[in-house]
């Protein structure tokens, strides 16, 4: 594979991470928001969804009281947020990152859990699973995909900017002003 | 000519693409919102809701036989319960009372819950033994408290159980608490029903189902905490406490571990709210 054909597919296995990584993160907020028990979608059943979710958050007994709450019910839509921003590739590398640590921060959550034997749930993909070995591994698979996502955005961005560079030094006043006649 | 065309980004967010990038965010959120939200909501609309008891794992039983599971799961323990079965909403609890998480959840939360809304009418709860095999006494606790609800005194022995866990669950010495919490002619009563049940109780086996420790006789009692653990394989029970919650004829899935009041009334009343 030459060159060229290389940075093609780098690029391509960067849209496919990324696609992914937006995907996990769409589908982990719905998960949490949608209504339960066959409820109708409306902002009293998606606001059952979110309470519930903060007593899933409550049983990993990380947060302050007062602090469950609000986390419970910025988080989901938060996840959203940033899938979809990650699916738009806008700023990737600083998505790509967020959602790393953010991943991270979800599997330390869990592993301490687990630890503890607190036995509770997962909370990850909705209600109903708990807390184990196969999510932990399920969970901490997405530490490096979000990692190789941000390593591929940072590594994109600086080949972009250095190809870029005489380009964008032409065009400043200076050196028009420094260009022959 | 100038290539710094919008579509690679190369000039970040903010570069002179940054209208163009906004547009295109806006339509592919857009476009997920319709495709999430959408097929949801016809899906979901058509759901029925599910019944209180949806079983979804076979009980294997390890040494005993399984005793048949009730249609409901109210009508197992009809003197393990707090509050009015016409409460809107039903709370049907897992706990052990050897856990130490199960003993937070009570003073903690389930105090709370029952001199506030079960008082008021709004929660129903019933009580399901899962004692755990790692825990020594629970299965024999469990006895206790089931003798004690067929006299009546459930809630004032589930209460010293937990008031005084740390003590027996060092000694084993149960007997001493649940004659303290309650009337001597209840506690002849109790200690009636307990005639024979001196050895360790039944608790849930890893493999699922319920056994007792080697060489243990088996207690009158028993019937009632191995029907419970059979209850609880179906939900299915995978760590005490663990709760099912019924709003308005509405299955709830189950949640494991220890919940402060504030936050589960929180739930309540967006559960009350709808």
């Amino acid at each position: 594979m030459n060159r060229d054909g290389r940075a093609t597919f780098g690029r391509i296995l960067l849209i496919v991470g990324r696609i992914v990584l937006a995907g996990i993160f769409i589908v982990a907020a719905y998960a949490k928001m949608r209504p339960q028990a066959g409820m109708p979608w409306t902002f009293g059943s998606i606001r059952i969804s979110l309470s519930m979710f903060a007593m899933g958050v409550d049983s990993y007994e990380m947060l302050p009281p007062w602090a469950v709450s609000p986390f419970a019910h910025v988080l989901p839509p938060l996840e959203f947020v940033l899938g979809l921003w990650i699916l738009s590739g806008i700023a990737l590398r600083y998505s790509a990152l967020f959602a790393t640590l953010l991943v991270t921060g979800f599997v330390y959550a869990m592993a301490r859990a687990y630890m503890l034997h607190l036995g509770i749930n997962c909370g990850c993909f909705g209600p109903g699973e708990q807390v184990g070995p196969k999510t932990l591994m399920r969970d901490g698979l997405l530490i490096p995909l979000g990692l190789a996502v941000t390593i591929g955005a940072f590594l994109t961005h600086r080949k972009g900017a250095s190809t870029s560079m005489p380009e964008a030094t032409s065009t400043t006043p200076a050196a028009e002003k420094l260009a022959p006649l | 000519m100038n290539r710094r065309v919008c579509g690679s980004f190369r000039e970040g967010f903010w570069g002179r693409c940054a209208k163009w990038a906004k547009a295109g965010f806006t339509l592919v959120a857009l476009l997920i919102l319709g495709m999430g939200i959408a097929p949801a909501a016809v899906a979901q609309a058509t759901v029925v809701p599910a019944k209180v008891s949806t079983p979804t794992k076979t009980a294997k039983p390890a040494k005993t036989a399984a005793p048949k599971p009730r249609a409901a799961m109210a009508a197992v323990a009809p003197n393990k319960t707090y509050g009015v079965s016409t409460a809107p909403i039903k709370m049907e609890l897992f706990t052990d009372y050897q856990c130490p998480t199960c003993g937070v959840f009570y003073e903690g939360t389930l105090r709370n819950m029952i001199s506030d809304y079960v008082a008021l009418g709004k929660v129903y709860v019933i009580h399901h033994d899962f004692p755990l095999p790692m825990h020594k006494y629970s299965g024999q606790a469990a006895r206790w408290a089931n003798a004690a609800a067929r006299v009546g005194q459930f809630q004032a022995v589930e209460g010293a159980l937990y008031d005084n866990q740390a003590a027996w669950s060092a000694d084993g010495n149960i007997e001493k608490f649940i004659s303290a919490a309650m009337s001597s002619a209840d506690f002849a009563r109790v200690q009636k029903l307990m005639a024979g049940c001196d050895q360790p109780g039944p608790t849930a086996v890893q493999t699922g189902g319920f056994g007792l420790a080697p060489g243990a006789k088996v207690c009158p009692l028993d019937a009632d905490i191995e029907q419970d653990i059979v209850l609880g394989l179906k939900v299915p029970v995978t760590g005490t406490p663990t709760f099912v919650i019924t709003a308005k004829g509405r299955h709830i899935p189950a949640t494991s571990g220890n919940v402060s009041w504030p936050i589960l009334k929180q739930f309540f009343d967006s559960l009350l709210a709808q």
